[in-house]
């Protein structure tokens, strides 16, 4: 974009202005271009103002308070800062915490590796390539309730296809997934990971057709080695890519809920319920929504650290510096 | 022709000032935007059909009104045709307790609301969100056996009332006659816990057939109303009831007898226990009167044996019966229609009991003879697919002593903390002993952190 100058502009007294005072004495009055501006982002700028940026005020104060809904507005109760006092007393958070960090930690890093390994395999030459990335990218599309009941009956301890073809290869105690403490868990991640792998499939995919072409063809001349390639110039080419999806499927693992909700309600026991759902069922089952609140804030804090951390671990370190 | 001088050019208009918008001016126009989007939303919230109409009584319920509610409403028209009434249904479930709560604190036209399930009072009962109708209800001698205070029928603060229980639903349990004929099973019209135990062992055969899905509430018949707390506020779960209980189950579950419970899971059986009744999975069922109307609902729920019913087996001489009180009406606080309202109410609570039959609904206040309760119940034809006379002996003999619980401490959460733990136990994965130890400390913890509130 160039910026054409006249020699005017340059003798503008107004120069000598400060910055703000400069953009308001240049705008002429007849310039409809800022209210039409205003008025492109208005609807946005609503949309952002009524459902995030009110909310989210809204969660602080009231993370400072006992509400529960059902009294109005004149039943919240300034409590100062005892949701968060008990919420470091309560065990169900530490668990909800303990279950999340597991739960993302694992499903994350899995989505990433299937992800690649896809985008890898998708990106040679391969007989209906178009068709299997578009298969491949079907599950993040799929409604959730459909991915819901279609991996409960693919699950089922008894008559799920899965338990039935692991019982045709022999397997003796199969695991009876959503129905065990035990397994829940990693039914869950196997499900979260086949419905984002499609997703990240798609960011590699686009990043590896960005890779710097003449970087391969001097490998290729030196000599180099697949496995040499991919983790010299390969690798370092993706890792702002990574970085980027470790940090959107981390954020967005972290806060499921729809799939929990639906499959496990939290359990069994409460072997699901990560910070998410636990915060669900303090506000929406409990009508605590104070402390929820306070929940809800306090894993907000440990996401963004969590984010913040990322960042900076991966400034530096990719190919382009 | 002349041509007319030109008239002299006007002097221009003052140019009204520059119509940027301000940082002051974006933010004002952003906080009425989002008022205006909060009070639509709000009032969406309402739910479809909320109305606002001053001259109408606004009724909000869970039921279907074609299982009952609308005739009652229909004859409470004809004897106050100066009271019309505006009924709507919501679903009883989070999402729909929810909407309610949420119309109720917004200020949506209602008048007279159902709550159902004593989790649901609990959450309502201890706001201002219900009007007072203690005065009223003392002053109508019909409805003093609502205020018993040995059997609470009501939720009471001292002499504050706020809800009043509607109906009745006792517990039993129901066979499938064809299997316990086979089974070479004697129906019994009275049994101890020992001999419940011993016919579901006999019931439960081979084909994956089981001879129960659960047991009853077993502590529930042992130690009645607000079993979960103690006379003094703490956790009961101590009581051996309660490890009996998880104890039995579990061995019952591995042993075949009851239904498998990582099936009742992974299927949600827990919700749809009608199907695998109707399909056989067991033999008999511990229920309530409104499951009866899928049992003589031959389309949606085919079948070819005949249902006979029995009362709940004693513990230890104790008799309570597991099931409540339930389906509270209340008044808003905030309704302009106290008296109309309070009219309502008083119909439905005394004139009810016909109509509120066809949604299996067993009114605490009834002149209904037994013939026609049952005929209600179990729906035309019932010989055919009912022993009617078991029935009869199960609902009316005694009768089956009902409770409902007054102490609602943390009741959501301890109901939540139990049924995580009973999971684990009847699972199999977690001992009994430490399911119901930590069912124990974390009600007591519960306890100790909103017994003040």
């Amino acid at each position: 974009m160039t910026t054409t100058r006249t020699a005017s502009a340059d003798a503008d007294p107004t120069t000598e202005l400060p910055a703000s005072a400069r953009r308001r004495a240049g705008r002429s009055p007849a310039d409809p271009r800022p209210v039409v501006g205003w008025l492109f982002i208005a609807p946005n700028l609503l949309g952002v103002l009524a459902f995030t940026f009110i909310p989210l005020v809204s969660v602080i104060l009231l993370s400072f308070t006992h509400w529960d809904l059902v009294s109005g507005f004149g039943g919240i109760e300034f409590v100062g800062i005892d949701n968060f006092v008990a919420v470091v007393k309560d065990p169900s958070f530490w668990n909800g915490l303990w279950l999340t960090i597991l739960y993302a930690g694992v499903a994350v890093p899995l989505t990433l590796a299937v992800g690649l390994a896809l985008a890898l395999a998708l990106n040679r030459d391969l007989p209906g390539r178009g068709l299997l990335r578009a298969a491949f990218f079907v599950p993040y599309i799929v409604n959730i309730v459909a991915i819901g009941m279609t991996w409960q009956m693919l699950l089922d301890p008894s008559a799920g296809l899965v338990n039935q073809f692991l019982g045709t290869l022999g397997m003796q105690d199969l695991p009876q997934w959503f129905a065990s403490s035990r397994w829940a868990l990693p039914a869950l991640i196997l499900v979260t990971v086949w419905a984002q792998a499609g997703y990240a499939n798609l960011i590699y995919l686009s990043a590896l057709q960005d890779a710097p072409a003449q970087l391969y063809e001097a490998a290729q001349i030196d000599g180099a080695g697949r496995w040499r390639t991919f983790r010299t110039i390969t690798w370092p080419s993706l890792l702002p890519t990574t970085i980027f999806l470790l940090v959107t499927l981390f954020v967005g693992i972290s806060q499921t809920f729809g799939m929990i909700a639906l499959i496990t309600n939290g359990g069994p026991g409460d072997s699901t319920t990560t910070l998410s759902f636990y915060m669900y069922q303090t506000s929406f089952q409990f009508y605590r929504f104070g402390y929820a609140s306070a929940v809800g804030l306090v894993t907000f804090l440990g996401i963004f650290a969590v984010m913040l951390v990322m960042w900076r671990a991966q400034r530096g370190r990719s190919l382009n510096g | 022709m002349q041509s007319r001088p030109a008239p002299p050019p006007r002097p221009p208009r003052p140019r009204p000032a520059e119509p940027a918008l301000t940082r002051r001016g974006l933010m004002g126009l952003a906080g009425a935007s989002a008022a205006a989007l909060g009070a639509t939303t709000l009032s969406g919230c309402g739910g479809a059909g909320a109305s606002t109409d001053p001259d109408t009584l606004q009724v909000w319920s869970g039921l279907p009104p074609e299982s009952g509610p609308q005739s009652l409403i229909d004859r409470f028209q004809e004897a106050h045709p100066d009271i019309p009434v505006r009924y709507t249904r919501y679903v009883n479930d989070d999402r729909g307790n929810l909407k309610v709560n949420t119309a109720l604190q917004g200020g949506v036209d209602i008048d007279v609301f159902f709550t159902f399930g004593i989790a649901n009072l609990a959450m309502r009962g201890g706001t201002d969100i219900a009007a007072d109708l203690g005065d009223r209800v003392r002053a109508t001698p019909e409805l003093a056996g609502l205020l018993d205070p040995d059997e609470p029928m009501a939720l009471m603060d001292g002499d504050t009332i706020t809800a009043l229980a509607t109906t009745r639903a006792p517990n039993f349990i129901l066979f499938n006659d064809t299997l316990r004929e086979e089974a070479g099973v004697e129906l019994p019209s009275s049994w101890t816990w020992q001999e419940y135990l011993e016919v579901i062992d006999a019931l439960s055969g081979e084909e994956g057939r089981h001879g129960s899905y659960t047991l009853p509430d077993m502590p529930r018949i042992a130690i009645g109303p607000d079993y979960r707390l103690t006379a003094e506020g703490d956790s009961n779960f101590s009581h051996p009831a309660f490890l009996e209980h998880f104890a039995t189950s579990a061995q019952l579950i591995r042993d075949g007898v009851l239904y498998p419970w990582s099936q009742a899971l992974a299927r949600q059986v827990e919700v749809y226990q009608q199907n695998n009744f109707v399909a056989g999975d067991f033999t008999s069922w511990v229920t309530a009167p409104f499951s009866l109307r899928f049992l003589n609902d031959q389309e949606a729920y085919p079948h070819d044996f005949r249902v006979s019913a029995a009362p709940m087996p004693t513990v230890e001489d104790q008799d309570w019966n597991t099931g409540e009180y339930g389906a509270f009406i209340q008044v808003n606080a905030k309704s302009k229609k106290q008296e109309w309202a309070w009219e309502f109410c008083k119909f439905w609570l005394l004139e009810g009991a016909r109509d509120m039959l066809k949604a299996g609904y067993m009114s605490i206040i009834s002149d209904v003879e037994e013939d026609e309760i049952l005929e209600g119940l179990l729906g035309e034809g019932a010989e055919e697919f009912f022993d009617v006379e078991s029935f009869r002996h199960t609902i009316f003999d005694g009768p089956p002593k009902l409770h409902m619980d007054t102490d609602l401490t943390a009741y959501s959460e301890i109901s939540l903390k139990y049924e995580q733990q009973r999971d684990v136990c009847w699972l199999l994965e977690r001992s009994p002993e430490n399911a119901i130890r930590t069912v124990d400390r974390n009600t007591q913890a519960l306890v100790d952190r909103f017994a003040e509130e």
